[in-house]
C-alpha cells in the first residue's frame, strides 16, 4: 500500500516544485507558505480525529450487524448496510476487514455494495480530518444532501444486476 | 480563521511577502492559533471521550491496541500528508484558475460533471491529496455539482483504491460489479448538488476562511 500511490504523489510534487522554481518570482516560496498554512489547519485536528476513529472502530459491533445483512433481508439489508458504512470511522484497512466479516456471515452482494459505497462516501474520520478543516461545514452539508441517496441506489442497482448475473460470495478465498 | 486568509488578497506582492513570512514571528504565531483553535479542542475532547468509552466498554487491551495502531498509522501517513500538502500548495499558486473555471465552472454543464468524475477516478493518493485538490478547485470557482461529482467519484471509484483494496479483499468480480453499478452515481450526485438550495460558502482562500 505504501508503494505506487506515494511514489506517484512524490513524483508530482517534485515536478511541480521544479516548475515553480523554474518560473521564479517567489512562486515556490508562495507555494510552500500555503502548504504550511494548510498543515497548521489540518495536522493537529487530523491527529485527534485519527485517534478517535481508532477507538470508535473498536466499539463497532460488526459481527452483530452481520446477522441482519443476509439475502432474505432484501431491501432492509441494503439500508442497514448503508447505515453501518455511515458509522464506520476508519480507513480502508478496517473497512474492508469489516466487509470481509459481513461477507463471511453471508451478507448479500447488494448489502456489501451498499456498505462499501456508504463507507467510501461518508467515512466519518475523513469528514472530520479533511472535509471540515479544509472545506468547511457548508460544503459538508451540501455534499451530504447530494449523496445521501447514493449508497441505497448503489445497493438497489446491485440487487437488480443480481437478477442477471450470479457472483460467488466474496471474501471466502 | 483570520490570520492565514489574507495571503490570497495579494496576487503580485506575494513574492516579497512569501520570502519574509518564514522569518516573521507573527506569521508563525498565526499558524499556531489556527492549528490549536476551537476546532482542535473539540476534536481532542471527542478523541478522549471515544478513548474512555473504549476503555470502559471493551477493556484496557483493546484501548492499548487501538492506540498502538493509531501511532503506527500516523507514522505511515506523515510523509504522504507532507507530500500532498506541498503538491496542493504549489498547485494553488500555479494552477491557471480561468482555465479550471472554463472546464468545470458553473457554465460547464454535463461535460463539467464528466470531467470532474474522471478526474476523481484517476486522482492518485489518499484523502490528503484528493481533499487538498478539492479545496484548490473550490476556491478556483469550480461549479458545486462538479465539486461533488469529483469527490464522490474519488471516494467511490478511485482506481487506486479499487485496485489496492477492493480487488484483494472482495475479489475482482465483486469489485467490477460495484464499479459498474457506481459509475453513474457521481453524475447523479452532481446533478442533485446543482439543484439543492443550500448555501455553499467557500472563502477565496480555499477553506481557510470557511465558516
Amino acid at each position: 500500500m505504501t508503494g505506487v500511490g506515494f511514489i506517484v504523489l512524490v513524483g508530482i510534487a517534485a515536478v511541480l516544485a521544479a516548475m515553480a522554481l523554474a518560473r521564479g518570482g517567489g512562486t515556490f516560496g508562495r507555494g510552500m507558505k500555503r502548504a504550511f498554512e494548510q498543515a497548521a489547519q489540518l495536522v493537529p485536528r487530523m491527529v485527534c480525529a485519527l485517534i478517535a476513529a481508532g477507538f470508535v472502530a473498536k466499539l463497532m459491533p460488526s459481527t452483530m450487524i452481520a446477522r441482519y445483512l443476509g439475502d432474505d433481508a432484501g431491501f432492509s439489508a441494503i439500508v442497514i448496510a448503508a447505515g453501518a458504512g455511515l458509522l464506520l470511522p476508519a480507513g480502508p484497512v478496517i473497512a474492508f476487514a469489516v466487509a470481509a466479516v459481513f461477507a463471511r456471515a453471508d451478507a448479500s452482494i447488494a448489502a456489501l455494495v451498499a456498505f462499501i459505497t456508504s463507507w467510501s462516501l461518508f467515512a466519518a474520520h475523513r469528514i472530520f480530518m479533511y472535509e471540515i478543516p479544509m472545506l468547511g461545514v457548508s460544503f459538508l452539508r451540501l455534499r451530504a444532501a447530494s449523496v445521501a441517496i447514493v449508497p441505497i441506489l448503489a445497493g438497489v442497482l446491485a440487487m437488480l444486476a443480481g437478477l442477471f448475473v450470479t457472483l460467488a460470495q466474496p471474501g471466502q478465498g | 480563521m483570520t490570520t492565514t486568509t489574507e495571503v490570497e488578497s495579494e496576487e503580485d506582492g506575494g513574492a516579497a511577502r512569501a520570502d519574509t513570512a518564514f522569518r516573521d514571528p507573527a506569521w508563525w504565531m498565526g499558524l499556531l492559533r489556527t492549528g490549536f483553535g476551537r476546532g482542535f479542542w473539540g476534536f481532542l475532547a471527542f478523541a478522549m471521550i471515544a478513548g474512555a468509552a473504549c476503555y470502559l466498554v471493551i477493556g484496557e487491551a483493546a484501548f492499548r491496541a487501538a492506540l498502538g495502531d493509531d501511532v503506527g498509522l500516523l507514522a505511515r501517513m506523515a510523509p504522504r500528508v507532507a507530500a500532498a500538502l506541498v503538491t496542493a500548495g504549489l498547485l494553488w499558486v500555479m494552477l491557471p484558475r480561468d482555465r479550471v473555471t472554463r472546464l468545470i465552472g458553473t457554465e460547464s454543464g454535463m461535460r463539467g460533471l464528466a470531467v470532474a468524475t474522471i478526474a476523481g477516478m484517476v486522482t492518485p493518493g489518499g484523502p490528503t491529496s484528493a481533499f487538498a485538490l478539492l479545496a484548490v478547485l473550490a476556491a478556483s470557482g469550480a461549479d458545486r455539482g462538479a465539486l461533488i461529482a469529483y469527490i464522490s467519484a474519488w471516494a467511490m471509484l478511485g482506481l487506486q483504491r479499487v485496485l489496492v483494496w477492493d480487488v484483494p479483499f472482495m475479489g475482482a468480480e465483486f469489485s467490477a460489479l460495484r464499479v459498474i453499478v457506481c459509475l453513474p452515481l457521481p453524475f447523479i450526485a452532481g446533478l442533485i448538488a446543482r439543484r439543492i438550495p443550500l448555501k455553499l460558502e467557500i472563502a477565496g482562500s480555499g477553506g481557510n476562511g470557511v465558516r
